[in-house]
């Protein structure tokens, strides 16, 4: 330690100090070539040249390992007193995305001329995140050898992050995100990007059905002034009208009848199963405190239908919220260039992988909800996925290792270079 | 039905859970007595196993993995806690960590005793996935195991001013922050699995996604430091202690954050 104080800096061996001088460069670097280039959002080049400077980077990253893994510098770049200020830098610029609301608009001319509202498309990022990868490619060759088990973990570990932020950055470039909406029985193959330009797509689409299931709609208190839901911290607010009879602040709700699609005739709700119907049900609302009893109609309403409350007194009033969905799905016909069509269901969390498209099940006519006829789907390709995953499955693997084998037993101290 | 009815008594099941592991943390304090302390720990884990009960039965209540909620978060937490101090005690007889987790147990569900819960049984399509539960837990468990680490750095800082040797707990505070980060890396891996599945995307940036990225990060700053450093004991206790309140606030401070106005990922109240 003694010796580590009177070292002048850049003398050999390098140590933490130099990672922190290194580190803090580069972020400086970073802002300044983002302040430079007045705040404007980087975007990599997409293929061939990403696949070509991806290869040309990791062919400069070997050669120079092999040529030069006995230099000092080397050495100490595949060491933690270059790593921890690097990964400590790397923190500081995921705690400005942590503070400062990502991917909107700033008002803050500081903001916007350092990108911070978007900082994973900045300089500072791009190049701590190179930094990071050319410690993690160093430090992974020196420990591929000797094989050894501990040495078969920290491969897992480290080469499984590398794989991951290299395809990461290399690939963002090439992932096509769109969305295309559908409507019943028309079939469609044009979709829109991000920034709203038509794509034709290899495959057609024609939507066979749309439907949602819906969970029963909650009931809840409002005041009949101001329209605001009833709040006590200590009780619930609303409840699902999955049962014949509960209790609702002082209130004693029976369920007379419960309709999940209908329409209004006259005063009263009918089952009908058309485009608007909504449900609705009969209750009896006893007051518990005075012991009134009224009961009539309520209805949650939709496009063609009228929400209908219940007044329960001059003060409050029983309504009926939109019922939730549960689960909504697309069966679609999907048409490819060679000729083949087949059937299938699209769902949320059950998406279907076509000629490297995924398919999605985004959204739908909200307004119209349950009796939507459009669907939106989303189409997203992103060729560099299968190395993404592979190194998402090493550092698993790598997780698995540490939880088995734990830290290392000599606590280190052997293996410290 | 009645009977679920009575085990879906908070009240009734947290109160009893309290009793037993203050109960407990007395015994293990006061008493040198081998029996005594066999007591401390049946009570303990009967109080455990009481609120994991509950928690079995209000998941086949509501239809729901009862995970969607901070409140909801909080019961696992205490089971989770008061299982590793447990564990810990029956692997190592430290029982000081035993009552350090039964302590932060008992205030989690203190808190949820002033804040009664209301089980929203609606659960949007998004989060209906086989991914939710391994998801959640694996999470659950890092944070307990993780938090179960902070109090042994903390402690650690502690008796250090008082001068005496420390190592042994040091070693116990490597062991636990290994393990929690194991199942760390995990959560944040499934969760980007997951988000593939259900988004389209595996990582957005979410605030809640970039905080659970920062916590991360500090424990592999532990990690490293400990294995470069592994004698600068202080230092190191110092990062876990720090490391466990950026911990806290992804858990419960994002939902404050200006930054994290409509995320997924928020907790709902
Ligand atoms: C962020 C980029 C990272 C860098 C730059 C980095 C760098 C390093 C370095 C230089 C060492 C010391 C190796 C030696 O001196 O032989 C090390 C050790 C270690 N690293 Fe990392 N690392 C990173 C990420 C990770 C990740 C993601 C994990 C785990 C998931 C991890 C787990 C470990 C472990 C457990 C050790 C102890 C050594 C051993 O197991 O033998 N590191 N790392």
């Amino acid at each position: 330690m003694s010796n580590e104080n009177s070292r002048k800096t850049w003398a050999h061996p390098w140590s933490y100090r130099e990672g922190t001088i290194v580190t803090v460069a580069i972020l400086l670097l970073g802002f300044a070539l983002q302040a430079a280039g007045g705040g404007m959002v980087l975007r990599f080049s997409g293929f061939p040249w990403n696949l070509i400077s991806g290869i040309v980077f990791l062919g400069i990253l070997v050669s120079c390992y092999l040529w030069l893994k006995k230099h000092r510098a080397v050495k100490w770049l595949g060491s933690v007193k270059a790593a921890l200020p690097a990964i400590l830098g790397f923190t500081f610029l995921v705690l400005l995305m942590g503070f400062v609301k990502q991917d909107v608009v700033h008002q803050n001319s500081l903001v916007r001329i350092f990108g911070l509202s978007h900082l994973v498309q900045t300089w500072p990022f791009i190049l701590i995140n190179l930094y990071l990868m050319v410690l993690l490619g160093i430090v992974t060759l020196k420990r591929l050898t000797p094989f050894t088990l501990r040495n078969f973990g920290f491969f897992l570990n480290h080469f499984g992050l590398f794989l991951v932020l290299f395809s990461t950055a290399l690939g963002s470039s090439d992932v096509q995100t769109l969305n295309m909406n559908c409507y019943e029985n028309k079939s469609e193959w044009r979709a829109s990007d991000r920034r709203g330009n038509i794509v034709e797509l290899p495959l057609a689409i024609k939507l066979l059905d749309f439907s949602i299931e819906e969970f029963r709609p909650k009931v809840t208190i409002v005041d009949n002034k101001t329209g605001k839901i009833l709040m006590d911290k200590n009780r619930q607010s609303f409840e699902l009208l999955d049962r014949d009879t509960f209790d609702l602040f002082e209130y004693h709700l029976e369920v007379d009848t419960f309709l999940a699609t209908s329409g209004k005739v006259g005063e009263s709700y009918f089952a009908v199963n058309e485009p608007g119907s909504s449900p609705s049900a009969m209750v009896k609302v006893t007051n518990s405190l005075n012991g009134t009893v009224i009961s009539g109609w309520i209805c949650s309403g939709s496009f063609v239908l009228q929400p209908e409350a219940l007044k329960l007194n001059e003060t409050y009033s029983l309504v009926m919220l939109p019922a939730e969905p549960k689960k909504f799905s697309s069966e679609v016909s999907v048409l490819t260039n060679d000729g083949t069509s087949r059937i299938v269901m699209i769902e949320v969390n059950k998406p279907f992988r076509i000629n490297g498209w995924t398919i999605y099940q985004l959204s739908y006519n909200e307004e119209m909800g349950r009796w939507s006829d459009m669907s939106v789907l989303q189409f997203v390709r992103d060729p560099w996925l299968p190395a993404v995953y592979s190194g998402i499955f090493l550092m698993m693997a790598g997780a698995v290792f540490l939880f088995i084998f734990g830290k290392p037993k000599n606590g280190g101290v052997e293996n410290v270079a | 039905m009645e009977e679920l009815k009575m085990w879906l008594n908070f009240p009734v099941v947290a109160s009893f859970a309290i009793v037993l592991w203050l109960a407990a943390t007395g015994l293990f304090l006061f008493s040198a007595s081998k029996l005594l302390n066999r007591l401390a720990a049946g009570l303990s884990v009967t109080g455990t196993v009481a609120l994991l009960v509950f928690v079995i039965m209000l998941w086949i209540s509501i239809d729901r993995p009862p995970m969607r909620t901070l409140g909801e978060t909080r019961l696992w937490y205490a089971i989770f806690l008061s299982g590793i101090g447990l564990i810990s005690y029956f692997r190592w007889k430290y029982k000081w960590l035993v009552c350090y987790s039964l302590t932060l147990a008992v205030m989690f569900l203190s808190v949820n005793l002033n804040h009664p819960e209301t089980y929203d049984k609606t659960l949007m399509p998004a989060l209906q996935s086989p991914w939710f539960v391994p998801h959640v837990i694996v999470y659950i468990f890092a944070y307990a195991l993780l938090g179960a680490s902070s109090l042994v750095a903390i402690r650690i800082l502690f008796v250090k001013q008082s001068g005496k040797a420390i190592s042994g707990p040091v070693s116990m505070a490597d062991n636990l922050v290994y393990l929690g980060f194991s199942f760390l890396t995990l959560g944040l891996l499934f969760g980007a699995l997951w988000a593939k599945e259900a988004w389209g995307h595996y990582w957005t940036w979410d605030p809640k996604e970039t905080w659970a990225f920062i916590t991360w990060m500090f424990y592999l700053v532990y990690i490293h430091y400990r294995f470069r450093n592994p004698l600068a004991h202080n230092k190191a206790m110092m990062i876990l202690a720090a490391s466990f309140v950026i911990l806290l606030i992804c858990w419960f401070g994002v939902n404050y954050l200006p930054s994290a106005q409509n995320s997924v990922h928020i907790y709902t109240e």
